[in-house]
């Protein structure tokens, strides 16, 4: 709070300036509501709705796909980012297996509602980059 | 006794799954269920040397394999009943370690199976006499 009071003093006083330099303030950020509630950061400062709590795109895909490798039904050569698991030759039941393989990974809980919808490699690493708490 | 897992309904009242994506629903929540209670259940009886969490899984999900060819509804319900009934052993405490590692993490083939193999002698028997020999199990 006191650091958001600071940077719009600190723009302002700047803007009198006139120094030509861009202030990159996020005063008019919108605010990141936070995929689940079980999450253990509390979301009420800024800073917590910075993206740095999001885990960086290419270690979530390599993380994930390592996951759908290692599963024991799965043909490691036909896994791609884009492969739906019915593709892989997986049924419903492997399917969930596969995401609590994924939650497991992570350190996350995924809520019901959303893990149904889960069905291809794509929108696992869409779930888990949006998640705030993943790890 | 409520047992640790807070929310673990084993009752089960109400009318039953009415159609069978309910029913498929049910026993989906109740894997999500088990697998949640996994890493609670490796660290009281100390599986950690033996198995591995994904290992569980798989076997979970054999063990739920075996009837999925069920479509009444009711039978359905009450396998995840007995199921639900199993978790909730398995994470009071009810059972023993022997318990799970024979009955889960071993298996059947591994109790029986390796102890046929070590007293067994090639006689030139018949294959009808060697299945004769091991039994019905």
């Amino acid at each position: 709070m006191m650091k958001h009071a600071v940077r719009i003093v600190q723009s302002r006083i700047l803007q009198r300036l006139r120094l030509g330099v861009q202030l990159d303030t996020d005063v008019n950020a919108s605010v990141v509501v936070p995929a689940t509630r079980w999450c253990s950061k509390r979301m009420y400062s800024e800073e917590a709705h910075a993206s740095s709590t999001h885990l960086d795109r290419g270690n979530v895909v390599a993380r994930v796909l390592n996951a759908v490798k290692t599963h024991q039904k799965v043909d490691p050569t036909k896994v791609t980012e884009s492969a739906s698991f019915q593709e892989l030759g997986l049924d419903s039941l492997d399917t969930v297996e596969l995401v609590m393989a994924i939650e497991e990974e992570f350190a996350v809980e995924i809520p019901d509602a959303e893990a149904d919808k889960i069905s291809s490699c794509s929108q696992a690493i869409e779930y888990i980059a949006a998640h705030p708490c993943a790890k | 006794m409520a047992g640790l897992i807070k929310n673990l309904r084993v009752t089960q009242t109400g009318s039953g799954s009415r159609t069978l994506q309910e029913a498929h629903r049910r026993s989906m929540d109740f894997f999500r269920e088990a697998c949640r209670a996994l890493p609670a259940i490796m660290d009281r009886y100390n599986l950690q040397e033996v198995t591995t969490l994904a290992d569980l899984r798989s076997k979970i999900a054999a063990e739920f394999r075996k009837h999925s060819k069920v479509s009444n509804l009711k039978v359905v319900d009450m396998l995840v009943f007995k199921g639900q009934e199993e978790l909730q052993y398995c994470v009071d405490h009810s059972k023993q370690r022997h318990h799970l590692l024979g009955q889960y993490i071993i298996g059947k083939e591994g109790l029986a199976g390796d102890v046929h193999k070590l007293g067994e002698t090639d006689h030139g028997e018949s294959e009808f006499l060697k299945n004769f020999y091991r039994g019905n199990n």
